[in-house]
């Protein structure tokens, strides 16, 4: 494959990336409505709380890397270059402010309401890594929207 | 006073009949780093001023200036 192709092969996956990331940032925020819409009783089951954990982990492992199943190392270099990972960073930044955010708000919420553990790391997880990959998709799309 | 890079890559890249892939293929980034370095959105780094000058065969201060606005 040519430097041409493979640069026209990295455009076509990096759309695709931004693509996949903000749905799967609404699948994960979604899905937290069937978490705290299930009975207090079965709600912090081992395979609810164990799939939701495979799932941020997956999310993480996502971001850190910014596509680790991506197959290639010259397109995944392409698609990782340094205006990725400067969007990357500043998603990161994102995810890091609405975690504290986050955290402040159900700190304040819990005087009035108790607020479980679970459900707290569930809020405070939840809002943050999807608040970093909805941010990562969005700059991604308008970077390769402009011109 | 704030202070914008601009640069000359659209310019030079379309002197030359080259697209944005051709000059990231010859630069070893992606096209939409050369999209955003050309619309003035992401500011690269020196390595990669350097590598287009190289492409372009000029020199860094031809091809980028510091803007007061």
């Amino acid at each position: 494959m040519g430097d041409v192709e493979l640069v026209e092969r990295a455009e076509h996956l990096g759309r695709k990336r931004s693509q996949l990331f903000f749905v799967l940032a609404m699948v994960f925020f979604a899905g937290q409505s069937l978490y705290f819409g299930a009975p207090d009783a079965t709600r912090d089951s081992v395979p609810r709380v164990g799939a939701w954990l495979i799932l941020v982990c997956l999310m993480l492992l996502l971001l850190a890397t910014g596509g680790f199943l991506l197959s290639g190392r010259k397109v995944r270099h392409l698609l990782n270059d340094e205006s990725a990972r400067a969007n990357r960073v500043a998603a990161q930044a994102v995810g890091f402010w609405a975690t504290i955010l986050s955290l402040i708000a159900v700190y304040v919420e819990s005087i009035f309401d108790p607020v479980t553990l679970n459900e707290a790391v569930h809020i405070v997880g939840t809002i943050g890594v999807g608040a970093a990959l909805i941010s990562f998709a969005v700059r991604e799309r308008r970077a390769h929207r402009l011109g | 006073m704030a202070e914008r890079l601009a640069n000359r890559l659209r310019a030079e890249r379309e002197f030359r009949g080259w697209t944005q892939a051709e000059l990231a293929a010859r630069v070893g980034v992606s096209r939409k780093t050369i999209n955003t370095i050309e619309n003035g959105v992401f500011v690269p780094s020196t390595l990669t001023a350097l590598k287009i000058a190289e492409s372009f065969e000029r020199t860094v201060e031809q091809l980028f200036s510091v803007i007061e606005e």
